[in-house]
């Protein structure tokens, strides 16, 4: 049998059991993200297509899933959802120009290395691609983090009618306080737990500091955890504002 | 009210002193980074002029259409004992920029020197100095973090780096022993990072020792699955030859790599679970077990989609340079997905068995440290 048929059936199982009818749909919808993914890679090996836009598209898709199927269309998930969209698309902005100044785009060196029977010249910008992968690597906590923020603050709202967009904007800062450290902790170690081989080698090969900081592969790995972390960061304030901004809009909420 | 207003004052002007003490950290560092080049034992030349730009257009066997440039660079060493002299450089970059970046003045490059017959300094670009370029980010992230999360940014960011710490020390360890294997060397990590992370966050409260207890137990009953399951399918399905970077054998790594990749997913599951229900407790002191146990799977079925969903993504995002690279080169699409994908889909089951494993185990442990203190008052 093949061992990730047997883990995916484990995983299954176990979410079925301990999260019921919500543990299933929360599986189906690992697949479904996953098959974005891979259409939007797909569609990425044209070289017409824009990578930033088909990015921003496959965000919208996945956190789109993440919301509104293993949650549902309401209030909540679409301000969360709206949150997501626009502190991904400044993210993406802001990261576009942080590969291209810092050159991490593209392969290493340690990587060209092993994969020399391929052709490079291939047609298709990997600047944005680098882009694209730094967002899509933290969309899953970004979406996270927005519905974290914007739900509770659906229910301030109920039990005080009469809280300010003021109050209500700081009431969601510190909701988000409490998830900032906890959600970066999550990417910090998925993100050293999946580059632990490539820092055996630094240390196997003797790397100084200096060509440790200015590799490719490892500024890459670091502008991943920095941008992530940047990220959840962001999500709050846009999550807060535009939660504040809806609640006090409408004099009377629908859900 | 004087007494509050000088209060707050003082508070004001600590927070002034702390923003201004930073923002000079940040400036001195700065102009640090930007003339370090004495610092570093290989030559570093700062491009000062592109003296010519050639382009050819190139297809490769598989149809893939590419412009190729050579830049013919001048640039000046900054260090070393030619400091201040000459040098000329080629740089062949393409506009997909997959391999070799497009360089212009004032970019900064580590190169190799030689004396060319002419007396002219000629080199070859060896790789760019990224430094200044991580450093305005890395001040970016403290920014942001400290302003959106004040002392909990700060926190966090203490936690990141006492944890790098400790998983740098336990690799040197590693390299160093011989003879200990890492999965127990990242073992002896991963539980002194998790005591340490939850109690920093929590402080020594019944909740924090819960949310421990959860964390090991799930973390480590992650990874006995995952052998177990890797153990009798004998890793059918999984392309190890394809793990990157290797300078040792891949499977010891990669079970490492599993143990320390899920712990932050597993703590936070960990933290949710015990704060929310010695919340619940504290405010009802009298509540049932029954009760707190619905409202501990209420609770982790909201939490696992979205926990999965994360360390799905930053597992799977970082292939899709290589999986654009296969599918160019007109690899079958199932080629492909098995030679990048195994090993990292692999990760991220692993970690999603953590995640859900996690939510019982952190709701009887809770019970039963709340069941104690009920006994106990």
């Amino acid at each position: 049998m093949n061992a990730l048929v047997v883990l995916a059936g484990v995983l299954f199982l176990l979410m079925a059991i301990i999260g019921g009818k919500k543990g299933i749909r929360s599986f189906i919808a690992l697949f479904v993200n996953f098959f974005v993914l891979l259409v939007a890679v797909l569609i990425m090996t044209d070289p017409n297509a824009d990578p930033i836009l088909l990015t921003l598209v496959a965000c919208a898709l996945i956190s789109c899933v993440t919301l509104f199927f293993i949650n549902e269309v309401n209030s909540k998930t679409k301000t969360a959802f709206i949150s997501t969209l626009l502190t991904t698309a400044l993210m993406l902005l802001f990261i576009f120009i942080v590969t291209e100044q810092s050159m991490i785009h593209g392969f290493g060196e340690e990587e060209v290395e092993e994969q020399t029977i391929y052709s490079y010249y291939l047609g298709i910008d990997f600047v944005k691609i680098a882009a694209s992968v730094i967002i899509m690597s933290t969309i899953g906590a970004i979406t996270d983090e927005a519905i974290a923020v914007s739900s509770p603050m659906f229910e301030i709202r109920k039990h005080h009618p009469t809280i300010s967009r003021r109050e209500l904007f700081m009431a969601g800062m510190r909701i988000g306080k409490d998830l900032l450290g906890t959600n970066a902790n999550t990417l910090f170690f998925a993100f050293f737990g999946g580059y632990l081989a490539l820092l055996i080698r630094y240390i196997d090969l003797e790397y100084t500091f200096g060509e440790i900081i200015n590799n490719k592969i490892f500024s890459a790995e670091m502008m991943t955890i920095l941008c992530g972390g940047i990220g959840v960061a962001l999500i709050i304030p846009v999550t807060a504002w535009i939660t504040a901004y809806v609640l006090t809009r409408t004099p009377k909420q629908a859900d | 009210m004087n007494k509050l207003k000088q209060i707050l004052l003082q508070v004001k002007m600590k927070q002034w002193f702390l923003a201004s003490i930073l923002f000079l950290l940040c400036l001195v560092s700065l102009v640090f980074v930007n003339h370090n080049a004495t610092f570093y034992h290989k030559p570093i030349a700062e491009v000062s002029e592109i003296v010519n730009e050639e382009q050819a257009n190139v297809t490769d066997s598989k149809e893939n259409h590419d412009v190729v440039y050579t830049q013919l660079i001048h640039a000046t060493l900054k260090n070393g004992e030619e400091k201040g002299s000459q040098i000329e450089l080629t740089n062949e970059y393409s506009d997909s920029r997959a391999y070799h970046p497009k360089l212009s003045v004032g970019d900064e490059v580590f190169v190799s020197v030689e004396e060319s017959s002419s007396g002219q300094l000629v080199g070859s670009i060896a790789d760019i100095k990224r430094d200044q370029a991580l450093l305005v980010v890395a001040w970016l992230f403290i920014f942001v973090l400290l302003a959106v999360g004040r002392k909990q940014g700060l926190f966090a960011m203490i936690s990141l780096v006492v944890n790098a710490v400790i998983i740098a020390y336990a690799l040197d360890l590693y390299i160093d022993t011989a003879n200990v294997s890492l999965l127990v060397i990242m073992s002896g990590a991963v539980i002194v990072m998790s005591i340490l992370s939850l109690l920093f966050v929590s402080g020594f409260k019944a909740q924090t020792y819960a949310a421990i207890i959860a964390t090991l137990l799930g973390t480590f009953m992650l990874l006995f699955i995952t052998m177990y399951v890797l153990d009798i399918t004998n890793e059918q399905g999984l392309r190890f030859e394809e793990m990157s970077f290797l300078s040792r054998p891949p499977q010891a790594i990669f079970m490492a790599g599993i143990l320390v990749g899920a712990l932050g997913a597993v703590m936070d599951i960990g933290v949710s679970m015990s704060s929310s229900l010695f919340s619940l407790y504290e405010k009802n002191n009298a509540i049932s077990i029954k009760d707190l146990r619905e409202s501990g799977i209420e609770i982790g079925k909201d939490i696992m989609g979205t926990m999965t969903n994360i360390l799905f993504f930053a597992y799977v995002s970082g292939t899709i340079p290589s999986l654009l690279l296969y599918l160019m080169n007109d690899a079958s699409l199932g080629f492909t997905l098995s030679m990048n994908l195994s090993l990292e889909l692999t990760r991220a089951l692993a970690g999603g068995i953590g995640i859900v494993l996690t939510i019982p185990i952190g709701l009887y442990v809770t019970i039963l440290f709340i069941l104690w203190k009920q006994v106990k008052s």
